[in-house]
């Protein structure tokens, strides 16, 4: 039996798919972006529970990214399946190698670490000739087995994949987040050292964490490569993922469901700043951020405590 | 069960530990008594792994886990209550007591969790609440409950009696008695025998990281 909770994501869910054939193209496209990036600030959030803040993520948003796009090229293939699968791999290789040097270190070094490893991505594909170098290179629109789902001339297909993929993963780490070892997250952050007395190999948590984050961020960026259709190394750059932290710390750490929700809220406030003062919008977003830290430390998720203590 | 020979450990170049030998056997319930800054809690976290040793080796079960970390020595079976209790304020009291079972692979955690509840049926009243809300004492239960999950063969207390009112302390007695008649092996600190005098079979006497055996006990 599905609970309350659950009934309400599925019919939540339904209900986007469904609004894609009606919604205009560039709020579909919007929304798709803001998941894949939600996606990433997701592993991100698994990351900061346990104290850690990666400066780095867009190491793999951007290797998803040139999975997909190099896959795709080399292969001549468009199933969307078959690239977010190659995606996954992709990021699940990286980081179970990187993650053996970054899970032995903690605050200021495990950020600068996780960004150095990011840029060293960026310095490698902005000389890469081959993948297109600070240019990157167009990658083709996925289809699922030919379908390319396409309605009033709008390729839906990422929009739905996008939706359908934030659904589970935000299923599955709401289930994580509640094991026992997603809980040592919470443990690890207060205080590793009792944590390790307890008999948890807090290295091997972290380790396990750093995966996930980065199995996600491959994720998200497979999504974002198949939905622009165009990949460059700025995915990879430091200021990419300074922005998937600015999404967490506005959105705030207490849901799964907060950088789902924080991402598009952060795409549309840019959109809407960038039309309203193309010169200045940076400047907008920082208010934003500023107000956000000021009166909502905890970021915009926990706005739903103050509901939730105002109803009672 | 828990050896000790030769420890010598050092903090920031100090030497806080010098040439410890202790022994707590099978079953036994061996008292630590020194005072405030003797060596207690150092010696406790070097048993635990906390405090690497400079030299000589703790031996656990038979097994020579001088160079192992904290979380291998706790899969052998080691509870370790620290003085300052150290539960997890986010998690709920039961979480924190589960939380070594789990990492630990203790698979009859929730047969040992109802000992813990009959043992100490004043945490079960409260399993539910998150740690951060309980006070003092009832921390010290709680971390006593969480130790005791994880320590089904050695449990190490460190000052388990430390700031906590008499009537908790003599609950606290009562339960670490119990566990003497349980058969645990238990290596109890404290700062004088106030609590511990009725209890214990052997006594060491820690002073200036200096152990030695107290004969007359």
């Amino acid at each position: 039996m599905l609970s309350k909770n659950q009934i309400f994501v599925v019919a939540a869910a339904a209900l986007m798919i469904l609004a894609g054939l009606v919604m205009p193209y560039w709020f579909s496209f919007l929304v798709t972006v803001a998941l894949a990036k939600g996606l990433v600030v997701l592993g991100l959030v698994i990351l900061m529970r346990a104290g850690l803040v990666s400066f780095g993520q867009g190491l793999y948003y951007c290797a998803g990214a040139y999975a997909v796009g190099a896959f795709s090229d080399y292969f001549q293939t468009d199933n969307v399946l078959l690239l977010v699968l190659v995606a996954i791999v992709c990021g699940l290789v990286i980081s179970s190698i990187v993650g053996l040097l970054l899970s032995r270190y903690r605050d200021i070094f495990f950020a600068m670490f996780s960004m150095a490893f990011s840029m060293i991505l960026y310095g490698v594909l902005v000389k890469s000739a081959a993948l297109g170098s600070s240019d990157g290179f167009n990658v083709t629109k996925p289809s699922l087995f030919g379908w390319a789902a396409e309605f009033n001339g709008t390729n839906l297909l990422s929009y739905w994949v996008a939706i359908i993929l934030a659904c589970v993963a935000g299923a599955i780490i709401w289930r994580y987040m509640r094991s026992p070892m997603g809980m040592t997250g919470e443990a690890i952050r207060e205080n590793e050292i009792r944590v390790e007395y307890l008999g948890v190999s807090v290295q091997k948590i972290i380790y396990i964490k750093y995966i996930i984050a980065a199995v996600l961020a491959s994720v998200g960026g497979s999504i974002t490569a198949m939905t622009v259709g165009h990949i460059d190394p700025e995915m990879a750059y430091w200021t990419t993922s300074g922005e998937f932290v600015f999404i967490a710390l506005m959105a705030g750490t207490g849901h799964v469901a907060a950088p789902l929700i924080g991402a598009v809220i952060f795409e549309l406030m840019r959109t809407f700043a960038f039309q309203l003062s193309p010169y200045t919008w940076q400047m907008i977003l920082g208010i934003a951020l500023l107000s956000i830290i000021i009166f909502l430390p905890n970021g915009l998720w926990s706005l739903t405590d103050k509901f939730k203590k105002g109803a009672n | 069960m828990l050896e000790l020979s030769n420890v010598s450990t050092s903090i920031q170049g100090t030497e806080i530990l010098r040439d410890v030998n202790l022994k707590v056997g099978k079953g036994e319930m061996i008292g630590l008594i020194g005072r405030n800054g003797a060596g207690k809690t150092t010696l406790n976290r070097t048993i635990m792994g906390i405090q690497p040793a400079n030299k000589g080796t703790v031996v656990i079960d038979g097994q020579d886990m001088t160079k192992a970390g904290a979380h291998e020595r706790a899969k052998l079976k080691v509870g370790f209550m620290p003085e300052d209790r150290r539960l997890i304020p986010a998690l709920s009291v039961e979480e924190n007591i589960l939380l070594p079972a789990w990492a630990n692979d203790i698979k009859e955690a929730e047969a040992r969790l109802a000992w813990i509840y009959e043992l100490m049926p004043e945490v079960e009243g409260f399993a539910g609440r998150k740690a951060l809300q309980l006070s003092g004492g009832q921390q010290k239960l709680v971390a006593l409950a969480r130790a005791l999950m994880s320590g089904v063969h050695i449990l190490l207390l460190d000052e388990p009696f430390e700031g906590v009112a008499p009537a908790l302390s003599r609950r606290l007695l009562e339960v670490i008695k119990t566990l003497k008649d349980e058969g645990l092996s238990v290596l109890l600190s404290e700062s004088d025998y106030t609590h511990s005098a009725d209890l214990v079979d052997k006594v060491y006497l820690i002073e200036r990281g200096s152990v030695r055996l107290d004969e007359a006990s």
